[in-house]
């Protein structure tokens, strides 16, 4: 099967690639476009994708919850908080992408760790997610506050990002994005054992020799780490995260997380690329944010999970 | 096969206190008490989750603080049905109980050809073979119940803990829970320990009683029920 999974998304990258191709007079300018534009763009659609899927199902585990994920959970919320403060707040050094890479990233991090000192004191998954969607719309409002006061520019700028974008990554950023989705793939990997016992809940998974603190620590830090760093590259995207994962559970009716990490990876790649292969379809016609597409695909099958659940 | 040597027990503070007492294997212990008296402190203890207060417990020969520190040597030492298994959406019940092989099983968690014909035997042997493709949310609390114990089963321990197994079970469901665990704990020299309320159904199986009344645990056997409720009462 996963051979088939491959064949399809080498394929979905050849039509990306087909589609970004521009006519150019030289090689010289071929080249430019290749690392400046057509590259970087399959690379954040390829990462985001999987990175998103992959944080989806592990945090689903961990809360035991299928509704979970890092946009649920304020993950997506504190590296969107950090980068307003930074576009908005007054901070001249905005246009320097580091400075918006390390925010974000900086602010997925202080969320999770939110989160995880949230998740030792409540114990119970409900309340959890309740703390985050109240952070989200905490996060939210101080977003408006600042709005308000920030030069139109700004506003803008902000606004663009906060859309949602597979075009901001560089081809310098691009192997620093790669790198670190290979380190979080492989952790969770490594976890494969534990995550299968973790669906039984965490005192049967310790009855059975998981250590219980070890991984949980180990799934919020590799949530923090794949959510961050595509925040911080493409923007806050929606439903991926969240809807990837049920459907790999839907579709191969399993709880192995081996299979169900290779589906995440796999379909989410490809999901958002087939997204952005759809965006630069309609692109000459007019251009639709990514986050729109994929919350109007995400949107009415989570509404749909939730309506057969009942 | 399980070792008291002056041990205190407690959740912080001290519940009871045990001076010298031996589980034997092969044997099917049942542990009675009324409610707060402690039963499921003493069992998590048993379990390695609870450390104790002080003084030794010694489970299978191991120290019971080594089998804390070390996750995997607990979990093929100890098997502990601890809570009411609920079901989980999309797993079935072969992939269930194959989890009890976990802590055998390699990285990735696959089981092998041994394991999975481990799983089907102690199925078959449980009289649950029908139910082997079946999902867990679709189960009666009765095949629920079963369905923990196979998977404790091929966890392969020499202690079995189960706590009020026989709890959201039928007559006829606990008469088969007590049926199959005694001849397995008997044949495969095992020592299981599980908490009640039936003292008819313990009384009637002749299973030796865990008493668990004023802070201390006594071992009685071949009382007759008034006997029993009255040294549970008694003593409280």
């Amino acid at each position: 099967m996963f051979i088939g999974f491959t064949l399809v998304l080498v394929l979905s990258c050849l039509v990306h690639l087909e589609l970004t191709k521009v006519n150019v007079l030289n090689e010289v300018q071929a080249n430019i476009l290749w690392w400046e534009f057509r590259f970087p763009r399959l690379v954040s659609a390829l990462v985001a994708g999987a990175g998103l899927s992959l944080s989806g199902l592990l945090m689903q585990n961990l809360f035991r919850n299928p509704m979970a994920g890092p946009y649920v959970l304020g993950i997506n919320s504190g590296a969107s908080l950090a980068t307003a403060l930074l576009m908005m707040g007054g901070f001249t050094f905005v246009s320097s992408n580091l400075g918006l890479v390390g925010s974000a990233l900086l602010g997925a991090m202080l969320a999770a760790t939110f989160m995880l000192f949230v998740s030792w004191r409540i114990q119970q998954t409900t309340s959890l997610l309740l703390v985050g969607l109240m952070f989200a719309s905490f996060t939210g409002s101080i977003e408006s506050v600042l709005q308000s006061w920030a030069a139109p520019e700004e506003v803008k700028q902000f606004f663009l990002w906060n859309m949602g974008s597979l075009q901001q990554l560089t081809a310098q950023q691009a192997p620093w994005l790669i790198a670190i989705f290979g380190v979080a793939v492989i952790w969770s990997l490594l976890l494969v054992k534990a995550l299968n016992a973790f669906v039984l809940g965490q005192e049967q998974a310790f009855q059975l020799g998981v250590r219980i603190k070890t991984v949980r620590f180990s799934i919020l830090a590799i949530t923090a780490i794949l959510a961050g760093s595509v925040t911080a590259y493409c923007g806050p995207i929606a439903f991926v995260g969240l809807a990837i994962p049920n459907l790999g559970r839907q579709l191969l009716r399993t709880q192995d997380h081996l299979h169900l990490i290779l589906f995440c990876l796999f379909f989410g790649a490809f999901f958002l690329l087939a997204c952005d292969v759809f965006s630069l379809l309609l692109e000459p016609y007019f251009s639709l944010p990514i986050n729109v597409l994929t919350s109007l695909i995400g949107a009415p099958y989570i509404a749909y999970l939730v309506l057969r659940r009942s | 096969m399980i070792r008291f040597q002056h041990t205190e027990i407690g959740y912080h503070r001290p519940l009871l206190a045990i001076e010298d007492l031996h589980l034997q294997k092969g044997k099917v212990y049942a542990l009675l008490g009324l409610n707060g008296s402690g039963k499921s402190t003493l069992l998590k203890t048993l379990a390695a989750q609870i450390p104790v207060l002080s003084g030794n417990l010694l489970i299978n020969d191991f120290i019971v603080e080594e089998l804390a520190q070390n996750a995997n040597l607990r979990a093929q030492q100890i098997a502990f049905v601890s809570s009411r298994f609920e079901g989980v959406e999309h797993l079935s019940v072969a992939d269930y109980v194959g989890l009890g092989r976990i802590p055998y099983a390699s990285i990735f968690g696959k089981l092998t050809a041994d394991d999975r014909q481990l799983v089907h035997d102690t199925l078959e042997k449980l009289g649950l073979s029908y139910l082997s493709e079946k999902r867990t949310l679709e189960l009666s609390d009765g095949e629920r119940q079963m369905v923990s114990l196979a998977r404790a089963f091929v966890q392969d321990t020499p202690v079995l803990l189960l706590d009020e197994p026989a709890s959201f079970l039928d007559f006829l469901n606990r008469e088969q829970l007590l049926r199959t665990l005694i001849p397995w704990a008997m044949h495969t020299n095992r020592c299981v320990v599980l908490s009640s309320h039936d003292l008819d159904l313990c009384i009637e199986h002749d299973l030796p009683l865990l008493l668990l009344a004023q802070q201390k645990l006594n071992v009685v056997q071949g009382l007759s029920k008034r006997d029993v409720q009255q040294l549970l009462i008694e003593k409280a």
